[in-house]
């Protein structure tokens, strides 16, 4: 069995993608208790959901980068 | 055992909590029964012998129940049917005197007080003979069969002075009392309406050993004996929806059919009827035998919230707002996946919120033991608690004008002749 080493460049690359997708939800969080007139406790109170939504950005943003590095390649 | 007495002191002492909220108290005398009760013993001499009129289904619930009160000691059993007597017997392992006939019962026992359970018609001559022997009395719900008996029961009553305690456990349900006090603070604001029903799916019709027996074991489905749904069901519902609204009907409509068992059944079937209050408040009430998908539920409906007291819920009409991320998830989702529609209803249907509500009182209930724990009581102190017998009174009169408005198809004026006032 061959290890798979991920160099510390890239784990650095992916987790501030993840900061960025972090920071796109609590924004979000923010627009929407703005928009609905709710209570601002739901700043930390909806934490949990802010990292849920969090990880789902991130995999979506995975699924596009996966795609695009795809036709890229296929175009060199 | 121990385990049994264990939980039922604790029932004890759960009401014991509910009565220690003063202001509440005074609106519910009986819970005074409970106001710094522990539920241990106390002295032996302060004995409360008793004897059980009828020991069939309910009668034997109500001495097994009785068994576990303390400071209660059942002397005598009665039951005029073979099997039943001598299972009455057996249930007090022999300790208790047994007779066919209560008469007999009440001439040669020394006792505190009775507990009633026969069936419907043969409650108010035991009744009036006990109160007149000097005892106190525990009667099971409906209070009789015809106006005129209620009305001798509770002359008696208040004559002798005695106790007359009918049976509606609701009235010591924790739940219930925790709901009544939410609705006395505001909390669902003006009640409007009480929509109450009991929906069965079975006959009520008992296996008969001989047909002789027939009209003995299923009295329930015959109209000299029962007043059918209406005295066996509606009557505890009755009694919530006054004891909630806090006032009298002041008249009643109805309508009553036998449309699905076809088996010699006299009393109805089904009931669809309408009480009406002085303050344009209204109990709409129905009952139906042949489907129990609804259940039963007396759902007490104020401007600001529901309560739904059997299954332990209140709702309130400003449902708490979802999250505002949740609600822009849901909004961007229903975007997405939702079809657009060309054509259609033009209009929002006013379907029901699907909104779970939040639980009245977390309490271990058993309210049939509460309540024997409160007769065991007040035998003891020798008073009837003020206003409880009024809600079984009430209760009793209002199913039978609803029965005589669906007979006679006409609207049914509450006669003065049938008011309890209040007692202050
Ligand atoms: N509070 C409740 O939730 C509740 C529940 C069930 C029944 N009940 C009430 O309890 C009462 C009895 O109902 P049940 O289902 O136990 O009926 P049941 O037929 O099972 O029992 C009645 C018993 O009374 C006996 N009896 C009849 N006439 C008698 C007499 N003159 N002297 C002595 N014994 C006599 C019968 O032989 C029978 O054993 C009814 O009024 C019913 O409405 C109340």
């Amino acid at each position: 069995m061959k290890d798979i080493l991920i160099p510390a460049k890239r784990v650095k690359k992916e987790l501030a993608i993840l900061l960025v997708c972090f920071i796109a939800a609590f924004l979000l969080n923010i627009y929407a208790i703005a928009k609905y007139a709710t209570s601002w406790s739901e700043i930390l109170g909806q934490l949990h959901i802010i990292v849920i939504l969090s990880l789902v950005i991130y995999f979506i943003v995975a699924i596009l980068r996966l795609i695009l590095s795809g036709i890229l390649k296929a175009f060199k | 055992m121990e385990n049994n007495r264990k939980n039922r002191r604790d029932f004890i002492k759960e009401m014991s909590l509910i009565a220690s909220s003063t202001a509440f108290l005074s609106s519910i005398p009986w819970l005074n029964a409970f106001a710094g009760e522990n539920g241990k013993n106390v002295a032996a001499s302060d004995r409360v012998r008793l004897g059980i009129i009828g020991v069939g289904s309910r009668g034997r619930a109500l001495l097994l129940n009785l068994q576990e009160v303390n400071n209660v000691d059942i002397v005598a059993v009665c039951d005029n049917y073979e099997p039943n007597y001598q299972r009455a017997i057996k249930l007090t392992n022999g300790k208790a005197n047994a007779y066919y006939d209560y008469r007999k019962m009440l001439d040669k026992e020394k006792l505190d007080g009775v507990v009633i359970a026969t069936p419907l018609h043969e409650h108010a001559h035991i009744t009036i003979d006990s109160l007149n022997a000097g005892l106190h009395v525990f009667c099971e719900k409906s209070m009789a069969r015809t106006l005129e008996d209620c009305k001798r029961m509770a002359d008696t009553h208040k004559a002798t002075g005695k106790i007359l305690q009918i049976g509606h456990q609701r009235l010591f349900n924790p739940v219930y009392l925790n709901a009544l006090e939410r609705v006395k603070a505001g909390e669902i604001g003006q009640i409007t309406q009480v929509r109450a029903y009991w929906h069965r799916n079975n006959d009520w019709r008992r296996p008969v050993p001989s047909p002789e027996l027939e009209r003995k074991i299923n009295w329930r489905l015959y109209k000299e004996y029962s007043a059918g749904l209406m005295t066996e069901l509606a009557s505890h519902q009755l009694q919530v929806a006054n004891w909630f609204i806090d006032k009298v009907p002041t008249r009643v409509m109805g309508s009553g059919s036998n449309s699905y068992w076809k088996h010699g059944r006299e009393v109805y079937d089904q009931v669809a009827l309408v009480y009406d209050y002085d303050n344009g408040t209204r109990c709409i009430y129905d009952s139906l035998t042949s489907n129990k998908h609804y259940g039963l539920e007396e759902q007490i409906m104020g401007d600001k919230g529901t309560i739904e007291p059997e299954v332990n819920r209140i709702y309130s009409e400003s449902i708490p707002k979802a999250p505002g991320i949740r609600q822009l998830v849901n909004n961007i989702e229903k975007g997405v996946f939702d079809v657009i529609p060309i054509g259609g209803a033009s209009w929002v249907p006013e379907t029901a919120v699907e909104y779970k509500g939040e639980m009245i009182a977390e309490y271990a209930n058993n309210d049939t033991f509460l309540q024997m724990v409160g007769f065991v009581k007040a035998v003891k102190v020798g008073k009837p608690y003020k206003n409880l017998f009024r809600e079984g009174f009430h209760s009793s009169i209002g199913v039978l004008l609803g029965l005589q408005a669906m007979d006679n198809n006409e609207i049914v004026s509450w006669p003065e002749k049938y008011i309890l006032e209040k007692e202050v």
